[in-house]
């Protein structure tokens, strides 16, 4: 009963799904309709899964006077506050998110807006921080991820164009500085020789490279977007689209049954 | 005047959220647990509101016969899933939780099939030569379909790990590294750009709405 | 020289976030703004709304949240500012809850703007959960998902729903995105139904739907507060997007900057050990 009903029932709707999207005829065209109606009802009901788990976790700091029980005590009075505000505006005009309910004017604009908006520019600033101490260009691979990922900040944005040269000519060169000492602690001729041609080559491009980036970059960053980048994401894509199916099958049949612990 | 008072309410909760920045403190967490306290209670309110009075208290009063019965189905279910808060008997809600996973499953099967890989593979197949007015453009779109055709398929490769890689196929996925790390570094670009945003819109609230400085 | 480099290697995260915060707000404070060319993708969305004849029906869906709400929501207005103006008619609907609000915010400010009427011009449907059984359902009849609007009257009581059942009666449905909605409009309307469709969003789930631009499956693609600029732009009126783009831009130069003073301090560090 607690493992063979519920594989039954997964097998079931899902074979009538399959079946209901190759026959759209009766019966199976109105029964899908029916079943993705039940599945609208139904997966509201799961998305307050998990809230009993929180609430009861924060109702334990507060009777243990754990540490920080106060924050769990605001959690919880946070909850309580909006779900009889939320009532009573509904109540109170008929919906509540009307345009007269306060809990719509006041607390969603004014509480809860800023709270989610803030919370998530903190990310900006953890971006920043991380693009100053962790993506080092030490390999072939990390070179040309950030390679592709400043062409296309600085080709999205008005002036692209105009600072990406000055951007450019500066790593050709530091590039060029760079070849260049290493060159002179160099004993081998030959590699001293390759060292100074790199820096000379470097200082060389600086003149065609700035020149195209001033014409091009904004143009560049749209033919990554277009061409090698939709190529790799239709690739990958292709493969998690596999995946899906097979993933799905393997429910479908019982194979996979994680969902039942 | 309440307009003042609760943008003053919302402008505290933006610096009590920027303290976090600075160091973790009392003030950063305080506006944490609201947040994540009344965002859990929104699903309450939403279940109710868009969900058990439309489509199943306000059906109910709507339709006759077979049309308001039948509901009795997902309605059990419904409480099935509930059931979950009662330890004893939670295992009666994986009866429901099976139907949503049915149904997920088989709706992904459609969705994937023909929504992704049959239209996908299909605008894969592109000219290999584009006619236009002049050769150079020609060769230029001729060559960006090459890229996107050679792109997909060497991608597609990296991602084969039923064989290893070496000889060709090795050459094949080194060449799909190239593609996914250009890619992976415009979706990092685009991602740079999604989270500065955020932190132009809560600058401008705080200079606008707050300070009006601008 | 050196010893220089290591310090910078060792700058605390607080001064990275300052300069940072500074970046985004002097070019508020100086009010500088500079001139851009709208993308293809954007224009390609607006020639599709533009070509609408008058009356023709737009369904837009609101799934994003406060969370990405300065990206989002300048494009949210900017395309109920053009369709308003071509006296198209708007259906909104959403598939995230908690953004929901935002949109209804929206959609009763501009029709004020635009003189409007309820109704007539325009109808909220609200949210069902449910993502994909929404959407396929929607395809066979409306009703049968929303059958009262979001104030509980009845679709057939609203003029303007009256001959709205399936997506063949809409012209056009704009998903304004930051998760995976877009892909669930595509591959369950587009697919099944045929419907057209513009996907706009978050810069994060933007370049995720390049490969549906070129395989046609949306008809215009509006990424990030690029895409919502290039879009004000476009309807010729400027607003949040538009001018928030240059302390987009001077941070953008900034990460750059940053980006390759961390790999000087780093080379300078591994070259001495």
């Amino acid at each position: 009963m607690r493992r063979e009903v519920p594989i039954a029932i997964t097998f079931f709707t899902g074979v009538l799904l399959v079946v209901a999207f190759f026959i759209p005829h009766e019966p199976f065209g109105s029964l899908e309709q029916r079943f993705n109606d039940w599945y609208i009802i139904v997966s509201g009901f799961a998305m307050i899964l998990g809230l009993d788990s929180l609430l009861l976790h924060h109702w334990n700091k507060v009777s243990r006077r754990s540490q920080d029980w106060f924050h769990s005590l605001s959690l919880i009075l946070a909850f309580f506050i909006t779900l009889f505000w939320g009532f009573y505006s509904g109540i109170h005009t008929g919906n509540f998110l009307s345009a007269q309910s306060t809990f719509r004017k006041y607390f969603y604009l004014y509480v809860f807006v800023p709270l989610q908006a803030t919370m998530f520019s903190l990310l900006a600033f953890f971006i920043a921080s991380a693009a100053y101490r962790a993506f080092r260009a030490d390999r072939f691979e990390a070179t040309l991820l950030l390679f592709s990922a400043g062409i296309v900040m600085l080709g999205r944005v008005p002036m692209g164009n105009q600072v990406a040269p000055w951007i450019i000519g500066f790593v050709l060169l530091l590039f060029a500085f760079l070849l260049y000492s290493d060159g002179r602690k160099e004993v081998d001729s030959l590699r001293r020789a390759l060292k100074f041609g790199g820096a000379i080559l470097s200082l060389l491009l600086i003149y065609p490279l700035a020149w195209f980036f001033l014409k091009y970059t904004a143009a560049t960053a749209g033919w990554i977007m277009n061409i090698p980048q939709l190529a790799a994401k239709r690739g990958i894509f292709i493969g998690i689209a596999l995946g899906g199916i097979a993933m799905s099958l393997r429910i479908i049949l019982g194979i996979e049954k994680t969902y039942l612990r | 005047m309440a307009q003042v008072f609760w943008t003053w309410v919302a402008a505290f909760l933006t610096l009590a959220i920027f303290s976090f920045l600075y160091k973790d403190n009392p003030f950063y967490k305080f506006a944490e647990h609201i947040y994540v306290g009344s965002s859990a209670a929104f699903w309450l309110v939403y279940l109710w509101y868009f969900d058990i009075k439309p489509k199943l208290i306000d059906a109910w009063r709507m339709n006759t016969g077979l049309e308001k019965y039948i509901l009795i189905i997902p309605a059990i279910l419904s409480v099935f899933i509930l059931l979950r808060f009662i330890r004893p008997i939670a295992w009666i809600s994986r009866w429901a939780i099976a139907f949503t996973v049915g149904m997920a499953a088989g709706l992904g099967i459609t969705a994937n099939l023909q929504g992704f890989l049959v239209p996908q593979i299909q605008a894969t197949f592109l000219p290999v030569w584009v006619p236009s007015h002049n050769f150079w453009h020609s060769l230029g779109l001729s060559v960006n379909n090459w890229i996107l055709v050679i792109g997909t398929v060497v991608t597609i490769f990296y991602f084969y790990f039923s064989k290893e890689h070496k000889g060709t196929l090795g050459a094949l996925s080194r060449a799909g590294i190239v593609f996914i790390m250009i890619a992976f570094g415009a979706s990092f670009g685009y991602t740079v750009m999604a989270r500065i945003s955020l932190l132009i819109g809560r600058v401008y609230f705080l200079i606008h709405n707050w300070l009006h400085i601008v | 020289m050196r010893k220089y480099f290591e310090k910078l290697a060792q700058i605390d995260r607080r001064i990275i976030y300052l300069i940072l915060f500074l970046t985004v707000l002097l070019p508020y404070l100086f009010k500088i703004s500079l001139p851009m060319k709208p993308l293809p993708e954007v224009v390609q969305a607006y020639k599709e709304i533009d070509q609408l004849p008058p009356g023709s029906v737009v369904m837009i869906s609101i799934d994003y949240d406060a969370a990405s709400m300065p990206e989002v929501q300048p494009m949210l207005y900017a395309i109920l500012r053009h369709c308003f103006s071509k006296n198209l008619k708007v259906v909104m609907l959403g598939h995230w809850p908690l953004g929901i609000p935002l949109g209804v915010t929206a959609l009763n400010e501009v029709a004020k703007e635009y003189h409007k009427k309820y109704g007539v011009d325009y109808v909220f449907l609200g949210f069902r959960p449910g993502l994909a059984a929404v959407i396929i359902n929607m395809g066979k009849e409306i009703r049968s998902v929303f059958a009262e609007d979001y104030w509980g009257t009845p679709l057939d009581s609203l003029p303007m729903m009256r001959n709205v059942h399936t997506y063949d009666d809409i012209a056009v449905i704009v998903g304004l995105e930051a998760g995976s909605v877009g892909d669930a409009w595509v591959q369950y309307a587009q697919a099944r139904y045929n419907a057209k469709i513009i996907l706009g969003g978050t810069a994060v789930v933007a370049p995720d739907w390049y490969p549906y631009l070129q395989s046609h499956q949306i008809v215009g693609l509006i990424g990030g507060l690029r895409g919502a600029a290039d879009y004000e732009n476009l309807v010729h009126h400027k607003a949040l997007a538009y001018y928030g783009m240059t302390p987009q831009a001077a941070v953008h130069i900034l990460i750059v900057i940053f980006i390759i003073l961390g790999n000087l301090g780093y080379i300078a560090l591994r070259r001495r050990k």
